[in-house]
């Protein structure tokens, strides 16, 4: 029971960001690979300044809101300035430059060490609170999306997405949609940047490697472009298949490898299946 | 002069890689993000030909050149040919897939460890104050006579000009005659043999580790973008500058107070050329073309 309940645990921390992530890359059809850089910057944005500047945790999660705000504001600027699959290359560069400050700057990060005995608060702390209680948040998470989604913001994303000269000759600002669409990943990354240190006691850069990235686009992808709930089961299904790979009996040398060549061939078959829906084509008259 | 000379070493090497890149975007307008990968293949097949088999290095080096002219190829029939026509983002993702797929059947094969092709101390000599090894040397000279070799292709043969013209055009020179399907997986095929030869070279200089794959295609793609999309000549001077700011970073005692960490060399220079991009989008060498 406790092992379900940890895998409830973990597949709503993934999707708190996953779901943000697809506002930007499913329903925007942005070419974002830096959501990584936003998780690295807000979660040691929010605990190195309470485990080594000893803040209150709400002012540094002030503080964390503000460093998403921030990173999204970048992401919208280099949206808006670079052709998309420049942007593309160039967030991953943002996100391997972060991850490369948070492993060099060891006096204030530890570097590859990470930040140790991360503190719980009072609730949730047992792993049936934890569970119950990022299981509510996110779906009251996924349920704003689903509502942002059905909304104003959603047919305006997905008119910039499909023709974006077309969308702007109908008044939708790119600049704000993109930067609302950034901002909502950042939201997500909040949430799991709180959570997600405290259940393991533990902040450490080898949680944002590229791999994490490839993990959402993966999750994303197999539940359908901008669908919420559609991408919100497959983020399930598909961390229960990572943590159910753990008791598979291979040794660790071999595991790892072979997690990794099932995931790709996971992407690679999300991908071939969607392969009209991912960026569809443009409507030619 | 130290600084210069290193710059020119890791710029041959990010050269190689970024040129046949380089023309695999101007040609399909595609991203391959498992390019590190394919370095990596090209510099471990060498170091099993070598190491494993037993092959004199003359041998080797060709056929990890073929190997990875080999992957590239299984690349393109699988990874890119079946998606790019439906949309020229959609290889960008299935090249993902593949760097994962790479990256666990190559830690599947050679393991973590750093391999080396050429094992041991290298002999270094003086040449104008900084200090060179001759395998460096060797292989300055290599990119070097490749980089021009192929430009004599480029600009004086009928390969050249056909290559061009799909280049500028693939339908107009279709309609002229030009194979362009094939031409295409030539190029792709060549990007995969310039990879491997990156890689080779790397497993000649330094050592070999899984984890180098990525750090390589962005700072490739880097010089690419930094030079203007598809702009040959750019994206190789892009590599060359790109790899002498990574020297210059670290290596140089600022306002005669302090170094950069040799850990923030790769951070300096990414971060350098997102800020010229913010500035500069088309690149260096790139020019703003009408769309409308």
């Amino acid at each position: 029971m406790d092992f379900i309940l940890h895998i409830i645990i973990r597949a709503s921390f993934v999707l708190f960001v996953v779901a943000g992530y697809n506002v930007v890359f499913g329903k925007g059809k942005i070419l974002h690979f830096g959501q990584e850089a936003q998780d690295i910057v807000v979660a040691y944005m929010i605990w190195v300044l309470v485990m080594r500047f000893g803040f209150p945790l709400g002012v540094a999660l002030l503080a964390g809101v503000l460093a998403a705000v921030l990173s999204a504001a970048l992401f919208t600027w280099l949206s808006l300035r670079l052709e998309p699959d420049g942007f593309g290359v160039m967030s991953i560069a943002v996100h391997l430059a972060c991850l490369s400050v948070v492993l060099n700057w060891q006096s204030v990060t530890r570097g590859a060490l990470g930040i140790p005995r991360i503190p719980r608060a009072p609730f949730p702390s047992s792993l049936g609170e934890f569970a119950l209680f990022t299981s509510i948040l996110l779906v009251a998470w996924l349920l704003v999306l689903w509502k942002l989604d059905r909304g104003r913001f959603g047919r305006q994303l997905t008119a910039l997405a499909g023709h974006e000269w077309h969308a702007a000759s109908l008044g939708i600002d790119r600049r704000k949609v993109h930067f609302l669409a950034f901002l909502l990943s950042g939201i997500g990354v909040v949430f799991a940047a709180t959570l997600f240190p405290a259940y393991l006691f533990l902040l450490t850069p080898s949680d944002y490697h590229f791999s994490a990235m490839i993990f959402y686009v993966m999750c994303t992808v197999a539940g359908g472009p901008g669908h919420v709930w559609g991408v919100a089961i497959a983020t399930f299904a598909i961390v229960f298949l990572r943590e159910g790979l753990r008791f598979v009996s291979l040794p660790p040398d071999v595991l790892g490898p072979m997690q990794l060549i099932l995931f790709g061939l996971i992407l690679l078959i999300a991908v071939w299946l969607r392969r009209d829906t991912i960026f569809p084509k443009q409507r030619m008259v | 002069m130290q600084l210069l000379i290193n710059g020119l070493i890791a710029g041959s090497l990010a050269a190689l890689i970024a040129a046949g890149l380089a023309l695999v975007y101007g040609v399909l307008g595609v991203f391959n993000l498992a390019l590190g990968q394919i370095v990596l293949v090209g510099g471990y097949a060498t170091w099993w030909f070598c190491q494993v088999a037993g092959l004199p290095l003359f041998l080797g080096i060709p056929a990890g050149l073929v190997t990875g002219g080999l992957v590239a190829w299984l690349t393109f029939i699988l990874f890119v040919k079946p998606f790019y026509k439906h949309h020229r983002f959609l290889p960008l993702v299935t090249t993902i897939a593949l760097s994962m797929i790479l990256d666990g059947l190559i830690l599947l094969l050679f393991q973590e460890r750093p391999r080396s092709i050429l094992p041991g101390m290298k002999e270094t000599m003086l040449l104008f104050g900084g200090r060179v090894s001759s395998e460096q040397l060797v292989l300055i000279a290599f990119t070097l006579v490749i980089l021009f070799g192929f430009a004599y292709l480029f600009h004086s043969t009928a390969v050249g000009r056909r290559i061009r013209a799909v280049v500028q055009h693939d339908h107009a020179a279709m309609s002229l005659g030009i194979n362009a399907p094939s031409l295409h997986t030539l190029i792709f095929v060549l990007s995969g043999v310039f990879a491997a030869a990156g890689g080779i070279f790397i497993g000649i200089d330094q050592n070999l580790t899984p984890t180098l794959a990525f750090p390589i295609t962005i700072k490739a793609y880097a010089a690419i973008i930094a030079g203007g999309k598809g702009n040959f000549w750019g994206a190789i001077v892009c590599a060359y500058l790109i790899a002498l700011l990574e020297q210059v970073v670290v290596g140089i005692h600022w306002f005669g107070v302090f170094y950069i960490p040799a850990g923030y060399q790769q951070t300096v220079a990414l971060l350098f050329i997102i800020v010229f991009l913010l500035l500069k989008p088309t690149g260096i060498f790139g020019s703003v073309s009408r769309s409308a």
